[in-house]
């Protein structure tokens, strides 16, 4: 899943590839609270996962993410 | 008036002849048109262009910075960078709190709303891009150009439709001359050829439909004209007073020596048929700069070879200025910029007067009688000390500076 969101991040919202890590705060890959209520969407759409932008904005880190999404995702 | 005369210290462009100031230059000179069939347009009135050429905004200013802002700003970021380093000057170091951004456009990001509409009826609203509204606003021309340059000063956009450009540069010298800053990045941006935008032009009936001949479309004062054709872009100068630029040692390339704007209040988008509104900001500008009729060698016209625009603006510059000036239309080349076409013809028309030069206008085979101008038909070597470079918008709105040599 880290692959997955790492592909959305890098494809969608542009994010340079080598900044993406699972240690990597919202801060350090440029994610303000615009582009987490973009990526909140880009889950949708691309993968289905209904994560919201507030609950993104509670997460930590990368890693964080990808623990969220796979939870949601095993749950569908 | 020389102790308030407005250096211009840098120059940069990104038009339909080339990105960069040199290669801007280099294809106004060449006095070819780049005009084409537009694929973008497959299902329009007209399909005809004037795009950017190889325009890469992911190599010129990053992909994540550029995927967060609309093609307008993307092209005004790069003029601005290009001319704020032609001026010798460094945004890591300069005060940023003395450094204004005044910019022009006449609608904001329209490919970004329209898009984003798309998603909104083909999808639902929960879909539409929370990056729609920064993204599409006209003043983020300046925000993003603040950001960008990180300066702090002054900080406005200023809509005038097509004179845009030359009333931002305006406003930037009234913001000078006030001491409400030390430098001000200023000029115009556009990229309003969209499918919508571009329908309303054609139901106007403003476009050229030249359609088998996209190059030989834009034919400003000449007797087969029918219309514009629309072009996207960014012009932007850096003005400074121009004690303050000798005092630091800046190359002043030519200086904005006076400005003058006026309302026809008279149509929505037809010039008043004598250009009385055009001739008081013409008048004006000749004023502001303490320079009379006769001293104006050059004209940098609007010239959008619309039948009435040519012949409206033809009629004033005859009446007005007595020197018999050497006009030209850089738009014959470049296509109608709109919100940016004053703005970068302020800029070649300082780039005029450095190389004593006047760009050719384009595709005048047969100047039109009722045009009673001199107008360049090629590149014109010729003495230029003080040129006016004039825009007229919809909404009837005038706008004209008087630039001198350095």
């Amino acid at each position: 899943m880290f692959e997955t969101l790492k592909e959305i991040l890098v494809n969608k919202l542009k994010v340079a590839p080598e900044q993406v890590t699972p240690e990597a705060t919202p801060q350090d890959i440029e994610l303000d609270s615009l582009a987490i209520v973009e990526l909140s969407l880009v889950l949708e759409t691309e993968l289905g996962v209904t994560v919201s932008d507030d609950e993104l904005l509670e997460l930590a880190t990368v890693g964080d993410i990808v623990a969220l999404i796979e939870e949601r995702s095993a749950r569908v | 008036m020389a102790g308030t005369d407005i250096a211009v210290t840098g120059l940069g462009l990104v038009t339909p002849a080339g990105t960069g100031t040199a290669a801007s230059w280099q294809g106004v000179l060449a006095g070819r048109s780049p005009a084409a069939e537009d694929p973008l347009l497959a299902g329009n009135p007209v399909r005809i262009s004037c795009r950017v050429p190889g325009w890469d905004a992911d190599a010129l200013l990053g992909a994540r910075r550029a995927h967060r802002l609309d093609r307008f700003t993307q092209f005004a970021l790069v003029a601005a960078r290009e001319a704020v380093a032609d001026a010798g000057l460094d945004p890591a170091t300069w005060d940023g709190a003395r450094v204004g951004v005044v910019l022009g456009c006449a609608d904001g990001g329209p490919g970004t709303v329209e898009q984003q509409h798309r998603v909104l009826l083909e999808h639902s609203a929960d879909r539409v891009s929370p990056l729609l509204l920064p993204m599409q606003l006209p003043n983020m021309l300046a925000g993003q150009t603040a950001i960008e340059l990180g300066a702090t000063g002054p900080n406005l956009v200023v809509a005038t439709a097509c004179a845009s450009g030359t009333s931002a540069i305006g406003a930037a010298r009234d913001l000078l001359l006030l001491d409400r800053c030390d430098i001000v990045v200023a000029g115009g941006s556009e990229a309003m050829i969209t499918p919508l935008v571009m329908a309303g032009f054609a139901r106007m009936g403003t476009l050229s439909r030249r359609e088998d001949d996209p190059a030989g479309a834009s034919r400003p004062f000449e007797v087969e004209r029918d219309g514009f054709v629309a072009g996207e872009g960014a012009g932007v100068l850096v003005l400074e007073r121009a004690a303050d630029a000798r005092a630091r040692g800046a190359r002043v390339r030519a200086r904005v020596a006076g400005y003058g704007a006026s309302a026809d209040a008279h149509h929505i988008t037809s010039p008043h048929p004598e250009g009385l509104g055009l001739e008081a900001a013409m008048r004006a500008a000749l004023a502001d700069a303490g320079a009379g009729p006769a001293d104006v060698q050059h004209v940098n016209a609007h010239g959008t070879a619309t039948r009435l625009n040519d012949l409206a603006e033809a009629k004033v510059v005859r009446r007005v200025l007595t020197g018999d000036p050497l006009v030209t239309s850089t738009k014959g080349v470049t296509g109608h910029l709109l919100g940016a076409g004053g703005a970068v013809e302020a800029a070649f028309t300082v780039l005029s007067l450095e190389q004593q030069l006047v760009p050719p206008t384009a595709n005048l085979t047969v100047p039109d009688p009722a045009c009673e101008i001199k107008v360049a038909a090629t590149a014109t070597a010729t003495r230029v000390d003080l040129a006016l470079s004039n825009s007229m918008g919809f909404g009837g709105q005038n706008a004209v500076l008087a630039i001198a040599a350095a």
